[in-house]
């Protein structure tokens, strides 16, 4: 058998040998799914923006943008300041959200990646 | 993006959060991405921030007003005004900027409480389903790499390749 037959049989064993290893990792977690709205700047963006006032879509406007989603809800627009490394002064604005609770999410269940439905817990943060 | 359980604490009155070492992009536009940044994919950078949410006010009993699933009044939950403040610090993953500040809600809208939506909603659909081997997420709130790992892990494909049948090595080498 040639040099090169040998070394790729030995690499293709050892990629064969990986596989049942590979396969026995603690699954992650289910894939949140988006929103389906949003809004639309565009292009749609799976996130709405509750509040009242322009470029605010109502006070009881959707604050996840997760569905499938039961649990704790926290949001707010603020303002701030910050400076860098070299002494520069900067204006924050920021919209940050917090969803901790049971959700909905995907798994890949078929052989292409298709997903069923599979019911999960999780902390998310968008920042 | 996906964080720690612990990273969170909830009371009564009010939601913080501490969140150490978080990795993300930093972008220059908005919306992000390459495709909005005409190539430039942003900079990779480690954020840190504390924040705490205070309710304020009656709550509000939020019902959906339509069974639209593109409509933002699709909802149902018991939300309550809230106020908020926080300090954060970022750095470039390659030294060149870091960064810190503080803000605070300065009476822009802000709202804290339990909602539910999709298929917890009215039908309740979701109850039916059985939780997920594997599940809850890691509880520990942690240092830089740990969250990436587990943060790139809450979006792919949970295992590894899934190999079905015979590879036939023979025809591959001739």
């Amino acid at each position: 058998m040639p040099r090169w037959q040998k070394l790729f049989f030995g690499v293709a064993f050892l990629a064969l040998a990986c596989v049942p290893a590979w396969g026995q990792g603690t699954p992650a977690p289910p894939a949140p799914i988006p929103v389906p709205g949003g809004d639309v700047l565009p292009p749609l963006f799976n996130v709405f923006s509750p509040g009242v006032g322009a470029f605010l879509d109502g006070q009881d406007a959707e604050p996840n943008i997760i569905t499938n989603f039961t649990g704790h809800v926290a949001m707010g627009y603020t303002l701030g300041t910050a400076t860098d490394n070299k002494g520069n002064q900067y204006a924050v604005i920021t919209d940050i959200r917090i969803y901790q609770g049971d959700y909905v999410g995907g798994v890949p269940t078929y052989i292409g990646g298709g997903t069923t439905s599979a019911k999960s817990h999780g902390t998310f943060v968008l920042i | 993006m996906q964080i720690p359980d612990d990273a969170v604490k909830i009371t009564d009155n009010a939601v913080t959060i501490s969140l150490k070492n978080a990795s993300v992009v930093d972008q220059f536009t908005f919306p992000g991405g390459a495709g909005n940044n005409l190539g430039i994919a942003g900079v990779p950078a480690t954020l840190s921030f504390d924040i705490t949410y205070s309710k304020s006010g009656a709550p509000r009993h939020v019902k959906p007003t339509t069974t639209d699933p593109l409509s933002p009044f699709n909802w149902a939950g018991e939300m309550w005004d809230a106020t908020n403040s926080g300090t954060f610090s970022l750095s470039y993953n390659d030294g060149t900027f870091s960064a810190q500040g503080s803000f605070d809600s300065a009476g822009n809208f802000g709202e804290i409480g339990f909602e539910r939506n999709g298929s917890f909603g009215e039908d309740g659909r979701a109850a039916k389903l059985p939780a997920t081997p594997g599940a809850p997420y890691p509880v520990q709130n942690q240092p830089n790499v740990a969250l990436a790992q587990n943060t790139q892990g809450a979006q792919q494909p949970p295992s590894g390749p899934k190999f079905r049948g015979k590879i036939p090595i023979r025809d591959l080498i001739h």
